[in-house]
């Protein structure tokens, strides 16, 4: 049974619902980078926000992209579907964050040591000379407070759909107002006199960047190293790994257990192995049953394997 | 907001806002202004329109002639207040100096990097005065 939609029907609602919410994202992005655009003048910290807000645009396009392909079903040349797509976004995304973040700190570190002193001109709008740093202060507030809002409801998303990609981007989005504080006080530390605030600010900025992008390529390269299933947040193991193990040994015909998962973007990949007390007497009823019992016990367990083995592998033994 | 609070005690206080890291408008207001100047065939209006400025400061105006570069390395090493002579938008002297937006469209003059309250006060000048 091949279902093109790897997704139990109630959370499909939930999934479109993101899937709205990242092109929503993508839409006010643009206009939050423009903004900053249009105002970051001199400034090195209003620069790193830029390119924060710039990148906070990969994951949603990550999501979107991973979001077309995984639906795609199992082929002969794909044979374990797609869903590993979401992961590799993931990482590329991830990959970006560090290069910027690292790239950005040097930038403005440098800067910081040469004592750069950043110079904020007048700008004209609508007939008005003022300071442009004035300008800068209502760009900023725009790339955060809407960001913090999109990104408190695609945490709970994120949750429902087990999806990563979601989870770091909502946690980028709601973190955002701490890099606009960051480069607000370092405007209003140049309109001081402080020149140095403004790159201190630039460095902060960047700390958090590489730190993303740290932790999620981390993240993103254990689950292609098909680490065990851990929670939608990688706080902890994914309660499943144990509950599977438990409910197979379980099992009255079953002497012993062993199972290896990896995940595979929303959804787990299963093999179980399965020592029968008797091995005369292994019934395929009851590997069937085994087999729907596990998959019935969460939408994510879609691709489950069970091998009968008259003891379990080396492989399995030494990772126990 | 502690900012706004912020703000408005330095306004009070009658810092100007925003300020210079090393006072350079201070020091010009009844002072001395300390003008380079490089051969171009603009440099007799800008001549004339950095005079005009120190008026309004209440400044006398010193002159030093030279080339570009020099003029530039001079105001980085804050031995001149400002430097003229045909710079355009688009000169590559960003990174030493600060820019003016262009008071013609085209033409900028140059002050030295971060004197931010020196700098709005000759942009402000600059788009009220230029022609």
């Amino acid at each position: 049974m091949s279902r093109a939609f790897e997704l139990p029907p109630e959370l499909e609602p939930v999934q479109r619902k993101a899937v709205r919410l990242e092109w929503l994202t993508i839409a006010y992005l643009v206009t939050a980078v423009a903004a900053m655009y249009l105002t970051l003048g001199n400034s090195q910290a209003m620069k790193a926000a830029w390119i924060e807000d710039s990148l906070s645009l990969l994951p949603p396009i990550a999501f979107l992209v991973a979001n077309r392909i995984r639906k795609k079903p199992a082929s002969r040349r794909f044979p374990w579907g797609r869903h590993r797509a979401v992961s590799i976004g993931y990482l590329g995304s991830s990959v970006t964050l560090l290069a910027m973040g690292t790239w950005l700190f040097f930038d403005s570190g440098m800067k910081l040591v040469a004592a750069d002193h950043p110079p904020i001109g007048v700008v004209t709008v609508f007939g008005q000379t003022l300071w442009l740093g004035w300008l800068m202060l209502p760009a900023l507030v725009w790339s955060a407070i809407p960001a913090y809002a999109l990104g408190r409801v695609k945490l709970g998303l994120a949750a429902q759909l087990h999806d990563k990609v979601l989870y770091a981007d909502a946690k980028m989005n709601k973190a955002d107002w701490l890099t606009a504080s960051a480069a607000g006080v370092g405007v209003i530390g140049i309109g001081f006199g402080f020149w140095w605030a403004d790159a201190v600010a630039a460095l902060a900025i960047s700390l958090d960047i590489a730190h993303d992008g740290w932790t999620n390529v981390r993240a993103a390269t254990r689950d292609l190293m098909d680490e065990q299933p851990s929670t939608y947040d990688d706080e902890r193991p994914h309660p499943l790994n144990q509950r599977i193990r438990d409910e197979l040994q379980a099992l009255p015909w079953v002497a012993e257990a062993e199972v290896r998962m990896r995940e595979e973007g929303h959804v787990f990949g299963v093999e179980a192995f399965v020592v029968p007390a008797d091995p005369g007497a292994v019934a395929l009823e009851r590997l069937e049953e085994a087999r729907e019992r596990m998959q019935g016990l969460d939408w994510k367990l879609r691709d489950v394997v069970v091998a009968p083995v008259a003891e379990l592998p080396g492989v399995i033994q030494a990772a126990k | 907001m502690r900012v706004a609070a912020l703000l408005a005690l330095a306004l009070l206080a009658g810092c100007s806002y925003p300020a210079d890291p090393d006072g350079t408008l201070e020091r010009v207001e009844g002072g001395v202004l300390r003008a380079g100047v490089s051969p171009s065939p603009r440099s007799r209006a800008e001549v004339a329109l950095i005079e005009s400025f120190a008026r309004r400061l209440d400044a006398r105006v010193v002159w030093v002639r030279d080339g570009e570069e020099h003029l530039v390395e001079r105001l980085e090493k804050g031995e001149l207040d400002v430097a003229v002579g045909g710079l355009t938008k688009t000169s590559p002297w960003s990174a030493h100096a600060a820019l003016t937006r262009p008071y013609d469209g085209e033409h900028v003059m140059a002050a030295p990097l971060g004197e931010n309250a020196w700098l709005v006060r000759l942009e402000r000048f600059l788009i009220e005065e230029a022609p």
